[in-house]
């Protein structure tokens, strides 16, 4: 029988060490030393788990320093993200409608838009063709304006659906619905009287209409320390409009019902600390869509799902990024 | 007079890091393994050595100005957050399941943590194919036959490699002169 040569008889001595939980079994006396390094590398750290470390220290010290305001420039706190069939045609619609402004459009090469940015009044709005990843998810949006039927007309025009013509409500506010060609749900409103809109509203809200209301604004006290600022519900507890704020933007939600069916939303959410909103969010009953990394185009983002159906991308800007 | 320059080399290293947080990585690259070395000696698994590891240098980053120079190595004040974030970690531990408290760290628990400081800062100075043995078997645990296969080697080759990595990190293992440990000078943080 041939003789095992050293490296094999190291490995079944390291073999029996492994497979051993306490201490390494006595090894031949040539190669104790060798098992007892190979014992102390079981400790060895991981060298993903050090260069990850690095690199999550190298993004906040450039954070500490950084001159850069967590929000990008443009944005608010909260940003609607319309992942819709057809991105191209909403846009067209927003602008021909809303006097939208488009900002940015990156095409792939299969003539999809892989993201936009639009501005309406003095909001931002981002949108993408979906994809296997990232399927449509029509959202509603509540617009505020000055001249209602004005802009309901042009609309319709412009190819959008009616969802109901302008009404003066009893909840101070004149507005009429219009889906666009995405399935996006408009709400076109302008305020009236004593009205709900709140003095700080921007031009664009997102309003989430939700399966389980109530639940979903606890989720964002937790999760986003959303404050709430104004909420109606009947006496057993559904919600009908409630408004919360989380940082300085303003979010409405509902409990959905009949012609409003539940609409959750994809949104931006601009944070100062990506990593422990992303953390707080989990905590608070959201799934990993993924964690938080840095992206070239400047924002440190992660994302989760909260259990009503929203998409939540929690990010913190880290630098400006020249398109 | 060699210690004396590591000591104005590490200030140097320090007062950068101070003035410009972006230069912290250096102290983190020169550090890592003696942090780590020291944790994944006192606590039950890998998972929460790397969670105490990461809280350390995010701590010591954010506290970076506090340190002031006096003698101390950089490397005492960085084991005495790792010593706390253990202490409170037990404390928490403990009141949950009633674990008794770590002992202090001896003379002898103080020159493990060097060697295996200085084990794991060998491991990366080995020929690449040699390391990826090292960590495949050691940390990943996995078998010959699975790293043979990854590697596109045989399996003969695989335990060549891994003895020759081992046959030169023990030839490369010297234990250095003893540093300061937590509970020996204390760092004015």
């Amino acid at each position: 029988m041939p003789k095992s040569s050293p490296a094999q008889r190291l490995d079944q001595a390291i073999e029996a060490m492994l497979g051993s939980s306490g201490a390494a079994p006595p090894a031949d006396a040539e190669f104790q030393e060798l098992v007892r390094i190979a014992t102390a590398l079981r400790e060895l750290p991981r060298p993903e788990f050090k260069r990850n470390l690095k690199a999550d220290l190298d993004r906040r010290a450039r954070m500490a320093t950084a001159t850069v305001s967590f929000i990008r420039e443009g944005f608010h706190t909260v940003t609607p993200y319309l992942i819709v069939q057809g991105a191209a045609e909403v846009l067209e619609f927003a602008r021909q409608a809303f006097g939208a402004q488009e900002i940015f459009r990156f095409k792939l090469p299969d003539g999809n838009i892989g993201h936009a940015e639009f501005r309406v009044g003095d909001s931002m709005v981002e949108i993408a063709d979906g994809n296997q990843q990232h399927p449509p998810i029509p959202a509603t949006i509540h617009l505020k304006v000055k001249d209602v039927d004005a802009v309901y007309e042009r609309a319709l025009q412009a190819g959008g659906v009616s969802l109901y013509p302008p009404t003066d409500q009893d909840y101070g506010e004149r507005d009429g619905g219009v889906q666009d060609p995405g399935g996006n749900h408009w709400y076109i409103g302008s305020p009236r009287g004593e009205t709900h809109f709140l003095p700080d509203q921007r031009s664009v809200t997102p309003s989430l209409h939700i399966a389980g209301a109530a639940q979903c604004i606890e989720f964002l006290k937790q999760a986003f320390r959303a404050e709430e600022v104004m909420r109606h519900q009947t006496p057993d507890g559904i919600v009908h409009h409630a408004k919360l704020r989380i940082g300085d933007s303003v979010l409405e939600i509902g409990e959905a019902h009949g012609k409003f069916p539940a609409m959750p939303a994809n949104l931006h959410l601009y944070v100062p600390d990506a990593d422990a909103a992303y953390r707080q969010a989990l905590a608070a009953g959201a799934a990993s869509e993924r964690e938080p990394r840095d992206e070239p185009y400047g924002d440190h983002i992660a994302g989760v799902r909260d259990r009503f159906g929203n998409i939540w991308w929690i990010a913190t800007h880290i630098k400006n990024v020249q398109f | 007079m060699k210690a004396q320059r590591k000591d104005a080399d590490e200030r140097l290293l320090v007062e950068a890091a101070q003035a410009d947080p972006a230069r912290f990585a250096d102290l983190y690259e020169e550090h890592f393994e003696r942090v780590y070395a020291f944790i994944a000696g006192r606590v039950r698994n890998r998972q929460e050595a790397e969670d105490l590891t990461s809280q350390v240098f995010q701590q010591a980053l954010e506290n970076l100005r506090r340190f002031e120079w006096r003698g101390v190595p950089f490397s005492a004040w960085l084991l005495r957050i790792a010593a706390n974030a253990m202490a409170d970690r037990w404390q928490q531990v403990s009141r949950e399941q009633g674990d008794p408290p770590p002992e202090p760290p001896d003379e002898a628990a103080a020159e493990d943590i060097e060697r295996r400081t200085l084990l794991y800062q060998l491991v990366d100075t080995l020929p690449a194919d040699q390391r990826r043995v090292v960590v495949a078997r050691f940390v990943e645990q996995k078998s010959i036959s699975d790293i043979a296969r990854e590697l596109g080697r045989t399996q003969g080759a695989v335990k060549q490699l891994q003895f020759r990595a081992l046959e030169s990190l023990r030839a490369q293992a010297r234990p250095r002169p003893k540093q300061d440990a937590p509970g020996g000078r204390r760092a004015h943080a």
